[in-house]
């Protein structure tokens, strides 16, 4: 039903209406699957911060590096447009709720993921090549840092030099991210394999 | 499944303010933070946000918090000094210049830590029920609010059993030597159990009858005494900080 929908022409309308109102996008087993994956990459990100001592290098790309390669196994698993920005959400509700995190720019972190995600589709979506989860996570990692980026701007609009300290912690994560998404694909074949993931 | 009731937040609650309005300040604060650039109505609203976290939170809790805060803090001025050999006309900023920047923050951790510190996953799934949430981002929730107990449970267990088979040489020199061994025998098996999980609770939900479509309801929100007078104080700082940043900045 989800790909006859986004392989019509009138697909980003009735993905548009599918996504406000969840209807024909998703089934149950895929909304557990993406919130078991929001769960443990929330969960694991905590850990490894926690135990890594907070603010260095090495856990900053290691968090970043186990979050994207669950995230890139996820939309291998869940190959559906509007699956990223689902997850993207419910790690950033959970964010919100919990830690007070991305108060003001969450709604531009959620336009952002779907943003990418509309060119995912337009590259021949996620059904067709999943190899593109792996550009899709890139992709909307790099757009969400953006976000950050001119959120912190607006912050420290008084003194813009202040924004290199979040700048070289984004490039830091980002490095974990992009690492992540090898091993994420390594490991979705992996689980291919073992039967765990069906094509 | 771990009994979530069990895992109780940090802190000495003394208010006793529901999470919404918790959420809501910390919006309203942030966004008023964000668009004053006056130092008197920065001042007002970081005064006013100190005493809302100085209620709700230990003050050893605070301490640690802004020692946090001021070695962040310390860092991006250490930046900034680096920054204006390159750019000398950093350093002829004004005051006001610098402290508004690290008010907005400060104003941020005062309202964050108490909601960080009297969060707890049982209580989320009581907010979640009051909010207008629609299904299809609300079952994800449920479920994630559900399995992180459970996956930290699974994350101790293959910790133990690391240590278990390693006996005590698996320090951190040599995990550094071995990176892809963690990956092995930590990451891998974490993924294949999130994985069945995953499988096995989506079958329990299908035959639940739970999907995007299912009407979870909506419990009403109900506000005691103490919320509604800080909701009023809080919406009374705002009030001066605007006013403030109007005619003083204006002035």
């Amino acid at each position: 039903m989800s790909t006859d929908l986004l392989s019509s022409s009138a697909g980003l309308t009735r993905l548009a209406r599918a996504l406000s109102t969840g209807r024909g996008l998703f089934e149950t087993r895929d909304l557990v699957t993406i919130g078991l994956f929001a769960g443990a990459a929330k969960a694991s990100t905590v850990i490894l911060a926690l135990a890594g001592g907070g603010m260095n290098p090495v856990t900053m790309i290691l968090k970043s590096l186990v979050f994207s390669a669950l995230w890139v196994v996820l939309l291998i698993k869940v190959p559906k447009t509007g699956a990223l920005t689902l997850a993207n959400t419910v790690a950033g509700l959970l964010g919100f709720f919990l830690l007070g995190q991305a108060m003001i720019s969450l709604p531009s972190l959620i336009a952002a993921t779907l943003a990418t995600e509309m060119l995912i589709l337009g590259l021949g979506g996620l059904k067709k090549r999943p190899w593109l989860a792996a550009p899709a996570v890139a992709l909307s990692e790099l757009a969400m840092r953006l976000v950050n980026l001119f959120f912190s701007y607006l912050g420290a609009r008084e003194q813009p030099g202040l924004v290199i300290m979040v700048l070289i912690i984004s490039a830091f994560s980002y490095i974990g991210i992009l690492l992540g998404l090898a091993a994420g694909l390594k490991m979705a074949r992996e689980l291919r394999h073992a039967g765990l993931i069906q094509d | 499944m771990p009994d979530l009731s069990r895992i109780r937040p940090a802190g000495a609650d003394r208010l006793g303010l529901a999470p919404e309005v918790r959420l809501g300040l910390t919006l309203l604060a942030s966004l008023a933070a964000l668009a004053a650039d006056d130092l008197w109505a920065a001042a007002t609203l970081l005064a006013a946000s100190g005493l809302y976290l100085i209620l709700q939170a230990r003050l050893r809790t605070i301490a640690l918090a802004y020692l946090f805060f001021g070695a962040m803090a310390m860092t991006a001025l250490g930046c900034l000094w680096l920054l204006s050999f390159v750019f000398p006309a950093l350093k002829e900023a004004s005051p006001a210049a610098v402290i508004v920047p690290f008010s907005r923050l400060g104003v941020s951790v005062n309202m964050v830590l108490p909601l960080a510190l009297h969060a707890s996953l049982s209580g989320l799934v009581g907010t979640m029920n009051r909010l207008p949430i629609p299904g299809l981002v609300k079952l994800p929730m449920l479920v994630t609010i559900r399995f992180i107990p459970t996956f930290i449970n699974d994350f101790s267990q293959l910790r133990q059993a690391v240590r278990l088979r390693f006996r005590g040489r698996a320090g951190l020199l040599f995990w550094c030597r071995r990176p892809f061994l963690w990956w092995r025998i930590f990451f891998m098996p974490l993924v294949v159990r999130l994985i069945r999980s995953a499988d096995e609770l989506a079958v329990a939900a299908e035959l639940k009858g739970l999907s995007a479509e299912t009407d979870f309801g909506r419990a009403p929100i109900i506000l005691k005494k103490a919320d509604r007078a800080t909701l009023a104080l809080g919406a009374a700082a705002v009030t001066a900080a605007s006013i403030l940043q109007v005619f003083h900045a204006a002035g």
